[in-house]
């Protein structure tokens, strides 16, 4: 009896024990970090960095983008644009295959568009379409007003042509036309097996240069090289595992024990010492994240612009960022600029100045709008708990106390109640960032359209109007100059102190080549090689 | 026997439930939502996702439909990851958290009763002042202070196993069941050592001693047996811990078992994956104690009768 006790329970550990155990990995294959686990693997839904690099290994957009983020040819050769800008046609390679080797047909990229787009499919992404670029008939399509497809803007005509019909110019739309916004969708499989069959490496057809051989949540998902790619034959690494490792501290390690090849963050506290030691592996680059401190407009002290500029101005952010923050986060004086290099964004107006009679400049603003030693400001900086925005809120209270002798706290909390605070307005200050939906300006001011975000009680009819002008042009540098135009009119009313961009951060091995600072985010290992 | 059997199992059930309902409306109560972004979704998608996860409906008809769904089996659907459903985020995770807690009640108790043993017959010597300075360190040095420091030595320093991960079989296992284990060595080996002391006093052991039953043969078979009874009380309830206690563990190694979704769940207010986990753990921790209070029943006919 005992005995038998003991084997029931002891044999099927045993056994599993034995199942877990799996060969020592191999040296060729790459191994990436990618932080928490993934939100999901169907190409339609998934929202997140890490799901997004995983997604652009195994699946191809009608472009892609090379390891400095440029935007290359993908599953379309070519592609023209009609002189208006609203029609853009791209053509197909001859004989694009999915991975079990079924053709793959300029249908099946609508057919992806639609997915996305359908209520049923839950996804969050149908405001690429329907907000970001406006594609025909998309919007009827995500709120359900309608089911029939025939007004849909996006079609085949035939098997190697997709047409996609704006409603109105947008000269950044193939930023959008990668996999991570439009994968194209496999109709067979997924109409056997639903949802599912993205994650079972047993059923997931895919058109990128890897396929899914497995997956296990929590823990990894390993992609083998898809010999039915085009361009297979220059895929160098034919095995990339994606490793989950919540703790960036852990991360490390394993980085160091050599289990991982590229690490999904760094910890702040190391970062010096790692420069220090290995500073060829520590790439730290721009990403397509602006901070800001955004001021409640709501609020009676800072309607006035003379005490928002003050604050604004009081912030040494070379020493905030260099000294305090030390998370590799950018300085800036602008909001839009920084991410897409043909932007040339104007900065607030005493950006050319020195950090000392900018801190001059505030103080008389400061005692201009009634405040001073007997009577200082009392404010709270909202921000959340993580490591980088808590130092930097409690850097820029004591730079206000310090330039204004402002009374300011720092309010910290977790991430959802800091979303929650800001929809409710009762912040003073808020430590306010914004993910850009690419590497350009106009997913930044787009978002400060008071038409578009009723979050910052900021009423501005020009820069709306500038916007509209902006949104007309289709050429790309008559557009980003009328952008111009409208980030100076936003940044002229300090209705938030732009801050810093936040940065990239990945440790590198040297044995990974082509490793490039790409802004979007995009490093396809396809492009790399491992030495 | 019976009555206290259905009582028993009665009280676990009723805790069970109140867990439920405690816990599904509290995390209610916690400022946003499953779907609060800093991109504010549009009011359409924002519906039919609100639509597809019943988040639209008045929240008692969520709690019907919820307590339906449990009655089932149904666990519902997990907010932040849409490719599994909470029953089979638990049912992939859970081997994982059991092995490495299996093991560690293995190696727990093994140490702990050696190093209690020799500690209790070795007195006041170099070998109870050391089994007594591994107990003290497994109680007070904190798991994310000793876990770092073991990744440190046996993975970065000496290379002898891997930081963190499940791709190294049993070498991914080692690191984390001995931290795991290590809090429970100490309390077993100082449970062990008094009672062995304790018990080495009986007048039983006495009279074996007596009779003239070898040192050796007296320590085995007379005052053992005897001292174990504490700590295998202590046991019942410390598997239920360790195997719903390596939260922690499983994030500084890197594990893909559960425990490592339940802060995260509760901080992406993934409402079905925090009662998920809540009530597997919940069951689990009832489930031994309601054996442990069996099993002390049936030795001790005194507590049936309570």
């Amino acid at each position: 009896m005992r005995i038998g006790f003991g084997r029931q329970i002891i044999g099927p550990l045993l056994a599993a024990f034995v199942c877990f155990a799996t060969p020592v990995l191999a040296d060729d294959t790459l191994d990436r970090g990618i932080g928490s686990e993934w939100s999901s693997l169907d190409p339609q839904v998934n929202f997140d960095a890490a799901a997004a690099w995983i997604q652009s290994d195994a699946y191809e957009g009608l472009i892609t983008f090379d390891l400095s983020g440029k935007v290359i040819p993908g599953a379309a050769e070519s592609w023209e644009a009609s002189p208006d800008g609203l029609t853009f046609t791209f053509h197909l390679r001859d004989g694009l295959k999915w991975s079990n080797g079924d053709p793959l047909t300029a249908q099946q990229f609508v057919d992806g568009a639609l997915r996305m787009l359908n209520p049923d499919t839950a996804s969050e992404k149908g405001y690429y379409f329907t907000s970001v670029i406006q594609v025909k008939g998309a919007d009827a399509l995500a709120n359900g007003e309608t089911k029939d497809t025939s007004g849909f803007g996006m079609t085949a005509p035939d098997a190697r042509t997709v047409i996609v019909a704006l409603l109105a110019p947008a000269p950044f739309m193939l930023d959008i036309m990668g996999s991570f916004h439009m994968s194209p969708l496999h109709g067979p499989s997924f109409a056997v097996n639903g949802a599912g069959g993205f994650v079972d490496p047993a059923k997931v057809v895919s058109n990128g240069a890897y396929s899914i051989a497995e997956v296990v949540p929590q823990s990894h998902v390993l992609l083998t090289a898809n010999p039915n790619y085009w361009d297979a034959a220059n895929v160098k690494i034919k095995s990339v595992k994606y490793h989950v490792t919540e703790d960036v501290a852990t991360e490390l390690k394993r980085y160091r024990a050599g289990e991982i090849d590229v690490t999904y963050d760094i910890p702040l506290n190391q970062i010096e010492t790692l420069k220090a030691e290995i500073p060829d592996e520590v790439k730290i680059y721009p990403s397509t994240e602006v901070i800001y401190y955004s001021f409640n407009l709501s609020k009676e002290p800072f309607q006035n612009i003379e005490l928002r500029r003050a604050l604004t101005l009081a912030i040494d952010r070379e020493t905030l960022e260099g000294k305090i923050v030390k998370g590799g986060s950018i300085p800036t004086f602008s909001y839009a600029s920084g991410f897409d290099p043909t932007y040339q964004g104007p900065t607030i107006a005493e950006a050319s100045m020195t950090q000392q009679e900018r801190e001059a400049l505030a103080q008389e603003l400061y005692a201009k709008a009634g405040y001073g030693p007997d009577n200082p400001l009392k404010i709270a900086i909202t921000g959340t708990v993580a490591e980088d925005p808590k130092r930097r809120a409690q850097g820029v209270a004591l730079m206000w106390k310090k330039v204004l002798g402002v009374d300011a706290s720092v309010e910290a909390v977790e991430r959802k109640a800091w979303l929650d605070i800001f929809y409710a307005g009762t912040w003073d200050v808020f430590s306010d960032d914004l993910v850009g939906d690419f590497a350009g300006a106009e997913t930044f001011l787009g978002y400060m359209r008071p038409s578009s975000e009723p979050g910052y009680n900021w009423v501005k009819p020009e820069f709306d109007a500038a916007m509209d002008v902006a949104a007309q042009l289709s050429d790309h540098t008559a557009r980003n100059a009328a952008l111009a135009k409208a980030e100076k009119i936003l940044l002229d009313d300090y209705i938030f102190a732009p801050m810093a961009i936040f940065p990239t951060r990945h440790l590198v091995k040297p044995s990974v080549k082509g490793w490039e600072a790409s802004v979007a985010g995009y490093n396809n290992s396809q492009f790399l090689a491992l030495e | 026997m019976l009555r206290f059997v259905t009582k028993r199992l009665f009280d676990g059930a009723l805790t069970l439930g109140a867990l439920v309902v405690l816990t599904f409306f509290v995390i209610r109560l916690a400022p946003g939502g499953p779907f609060s972004k800093s991109r504010k979704l549009s009011a359409e998608v924002l519906a039919n996702i609100q639509a597809r996860y019943h988040l639209d409906e008045p929240i008692w008809q969520q709690f019907g439909r919820y307590v339906w769904g449990l009655l089932r089996f149904d666990f519902g659907p997990s907010t932040r990851f849409r490719d599994y459903d909470v029953g089979e985020i638990l049912l992939s995770g859970f081997p994982y958290s059991l092995t490495i807690g299996f093991w560690a009640v293995i190696v727990a108790s093994l140490v702990g009763v050696a190093l209690g043993v020799a500690g209790a017959l070795r007195r006041n010597t170099g070998t109870d002042y050391l089994a007594g300075v591994i107990g003290v360190t497994g109680i007070a040095v904190p798991i994310f202070v000793i876990g770092p420091i073991m990744q440190v030595v046996f993975a970065l320093k000496l290379s002898w196993l891997p930081v963190g991960g499940w791709n190294d079989g049993w070498r991914s296992l080692v690191l984390p069941v001995i931290v795991l284990a290590l809090p429970n060595i100490a309390y077993i080996s100082r449970l062990t050592r008094t009672s062995m002391i304790e018990t080495l006093r009986e007048n039983y052991v006495r009279t074996a001693r007596a009779k003239g039953i070898g040192g050796r043969n007296v320590i085995w078979h007379h005052a053992l047996t005897g001292a174990l009874l504490p700590v295998i009380a202590y046991l019942g309830p410390a598997t239920a811990g360790i195997i719903t206690g390596s939260i922690l563990i499983e994030t500084i190694f890197a594990v893909p078992g559960i425990g490592r979704h339940f802060v995260d769940a509760a901080l992406n207010r993934d409402y079905p994956l925090v009662m998920g986990i809540t009530i597997v753990y919940g069951a689990f921790l009832i489930v031994f104690n309601v054996a442990t209070d069996l099993i002390r029943g049936w030795i001790d006919p005194r507590v049936r009768n309570v």
